[in-house]
């Protein structure tokens, strides 16, 4: 007897440990890639797109965005909404998007979390290094108990949201350009 | 009854070391960007501060050469503004967790330079040894 509840305060343990600290994964890139944009605008023109400020999720780390992800989720939402004539990898491009994360502002411990998230835009003409637009840009995610149960799902998905709504954001600014 | 709780405090003590030891130093300058430029920079006091981190970025900032000022407002004539984020956490004693720093466009809020630094409970650093290590990183990560 004494040894049965000796396991199951060690599986409580585990329990509490894994609830709080353990299996964060990563940001998903088609979850940060948001839907139509709302704009008929397409821009002649090519884009290379670079990502910077991101960072990978540790075994001991809440979620964090990946610049490889980031970067998937923005020239995917270019090339869904034909924002440019084509995505290119390199510096071929008429245009260069750079976008760095500078803040991500995660909760440690909560019921709903909210996720507020800042990065910079900036877009150049390649041909003479001329700058387009420079913009930061902040957005905010709230991920309730109604979205997800366990906190590791929740934070994933305010983080993914904040990036999702920051990528919408970013794409309408430039949108509003005349290239 | 004993050993079951001696083993809990043993699985939640390893988990507290653990994330204890967590450690993080970044920084970035947007490729468009060149803090060389700079002559004159205004650190923006968040008002309910009193830890004094605007002062000691400031300090280290003079000691770079700026001529800086400080101020709760962002309405400056400066070259660039410097914001920052600062996270405490209680571990025995209250400590800075992590610390955001970032140089900005006053126009705009673009970020031109930024630098983020996290020590955990077991690896704390003192809030002068945190504000000395984001802006050495970005001034490092601007030379190159």
């Amino acid at each position: 007897m004494r040894s049965l509840s000796r396991w199951l305060v060690l599986c409580l343990a585990l329990l509490v440990v894994a609830g709080l600290s353990g299996c964060a994964s990563s940001a998903n890139r088609q979850a940060m890639t948001p839907g139509d944009l709302a704009t008929t605008k397409k821009f002649p023109y090519s884009v290379a797109v670079r990502t910077a400020g991101g960072s990978e999720t540790g075994a001991m780390d809440s979620s964090n965005i990946s610049d490889q992800d980031l970067q998937a989720a923005i020239e995917e939402a270019i090339t869904q909404n034909k924002l440019f004539q084509r995505v290119v990898q390199g510096k071929d491009g008429d245009y260069e998007l750079s976008v760095t994360i500078v803040h991500l502002d995660k909760p440690i411990f909560g019921g709903a979390f909210t996720v507020d998230m800042e990065a910079s835009w900036a877009l150049v003409k390649v041909s003479d290094r001329s700058i387009v637009m420079r913009k930061s840009i902040k957005s905010s995610h709230t991920a309730t108990f109604g979205d997800a149960l366990a906190a590791v799902t929740r934070l994933r998905l305010a983080v993914e949201g904040a990036a999702r709504k920051n990528i919408e954001q970013g794409l309408k600014d430039i949108a509003a350009l005349s290239l | 009854m004993k050993r079951g709780l001696a083993t809990l405090v043993v699985v939640l003590l390893a988990a507290h070391l653990l994330s204890g030891c967590a450690n993080r130093a970044t920084a970035r300058v947007d490729p468009s960007a060149n803090l060389a430029t700079l002559k004159t920079l205004h650190v923006v006091k968040i008002p309910e501060e009193t830890a004094g981190i605007s002062t000691l970025i400031a300090d280290k900032l003079r000691t770079k050469g700026y001529s800086v000022t400080t101020s709760t407002s962002k309405e400056s004539d400066a070259d660039a503004l410097v914001t920052y984020i600062d996270r405490w956490m209680w571990d025995i004693t209250m400590y800075l967790l992590e610390l955001t720093i970032t140089f900005r466009e006053p126009k705009s809020d673009f970020a031109l330079a930024s630098g983020n630094s996290m020590h955990a409970s077991l690896t704390r650093k003192s809030p002068a040894e945190m504000v000395d290590e984001v802006i050495d990183n970005i001034f490092k990560e601007a030379e190159k």
